[in-house]
């Protein structure tokens, strides 16, 4: 009953992380300036390698925030706004790979291998559990006796 | 005793991968001109539109109805000072105008420069970047040629000479 329950809460942690995955866990209710600046930390400077236009100085990153900072104010959605960005430099000036599309497998594929690795695990155990449950047959018996 | 027997034969393979990767690294060319991918290819270009630092003033829907070469360079920038001569004998050649936007860089040098070096097209100030933004540029310099539907049709990354501009609309024109 004990394992049973502990299966449960491993099921449910494993479909709350996939309705995280792919809806975003981001906090896009702040205000303006917040969210403009959690939509910035995800978008790579176009003009320098591995920062984000949020952590960048350069004229490039400068006019991406003041672009994103523009569109937030005008009332558009990460999605919107990220979906400019791309139509502009394509996918990977985003850091985090998008939730939707082929991008989404980067989000649901580790899952579901460990949700697959935890359901052969379970079954393996469960087998060497029966196994060790096993009964002794009559043959088993009639030899131990014949040992004696 | 079998370690010592393996521990030089596994130096041996980390010293050939090194001697491989110096090798092509010395050997590689310089970062040239050449055809990079853009989601704005096929697509409607972006506007160009602006305050002309020189005299010549100009919009890129103006030359709607022509190939325009729509090229983002600064005076710092030393491709784009190698690529310069190479646009203006393009540019001589009549088969498509040219469209210069101006990449962080002051517009009094951009002045000087052209003064200086030449080049009968309009060049448009983008002090806050947007319109490089709207194009998707990620370095200097690089050039987009837009057809006479004003759609893009080619992006080319890195100084290109002007044989290599007149290759890719020869391309574009006849279809290939």
């Amino acid at each position: 009953m004990r394992t049973r329950v502990l299966w449960l809460l491993l099921v449910l942690a494993v479909a709350g992380a996939l309705v995280v995955a792919l809806t975003g866990g981001d906090a896009d209710d702040s205000s303006p300036a917040a969210r403009a600046a959690a939509i910035s930390a995800g978008v790579r400077c176009p003009t320098c390698a591995g920062q984000s236009v949020a952590e960048s100085a350069a004229p490039a990153a400068e006019a991406v925030r003041a672009e994103i900072r523009r569109r937030v104010d005008a009332g558009q959605s990460r999605e919107e706004i990220e979906a400019y960005l791309e139509g502009r430099y394509g996918s990977d000036i985003l850091l985090t790979p998008p939730r939707r599309g082929v991008g989404a497998l980067v989000w649901v594929v580790p899952l579901v291998v460990v949700a697959t690795a935890g359901a052969g695990l379970w079954l393996a155990l469960r087998r060497w559990s029966r196994r060790s449950l096993a009964h002794a047959s009559e043959d088993d018996r009639s030899l131990v006796e014949r040992a004696r | 005793m079998k370690r010592r027997r393996i521990a030089p034969w596994i130096a041996a393979g980390v010293a050939l991968v090194l001697v491989f990767v110096v090798f092509v690294a010395a050997t590689s060319k310089p970062a040239e001109e050449r055809i990079a991918e853009s989601p704005l290819v096929g697509r409607p270009a972006p506007a160009v539109a602006g305050e002309p630092v020189t005299d010549r003033s100009g919009t890129l829907a103006e030359l709607r109805g022509k190939y325009v070469v729509v090229n983002f360079f600064a005076t710092w920038c030393v491709p784009c000072r190698e690529e310069h001569p190479e646009l203006i004998r393009f540019a001589a050649r009549g088969d498509a105008a040219v469209l210069q936007v101006v990449y962080g860089d002051r517009e009094t040098k951009v002045r000087d420069f052209m003064e200086k070096h030449g080049g009968d097209w309009p060049v448009i100030a983008d002090p806050t970047g947007s319109i490089a933004l709207d194009w998707g540029v990620r370095g200097l310099p690089e050039s987009y040629i837009v057809d006479p539907d004003g759609i893009v049709q080619a992006k080319i990354i890195g100084g290109a000479t002007e044989a290599f501009i007149e290759s890719v609309l020869r391309r574009l024109e006849t279809g290939r």
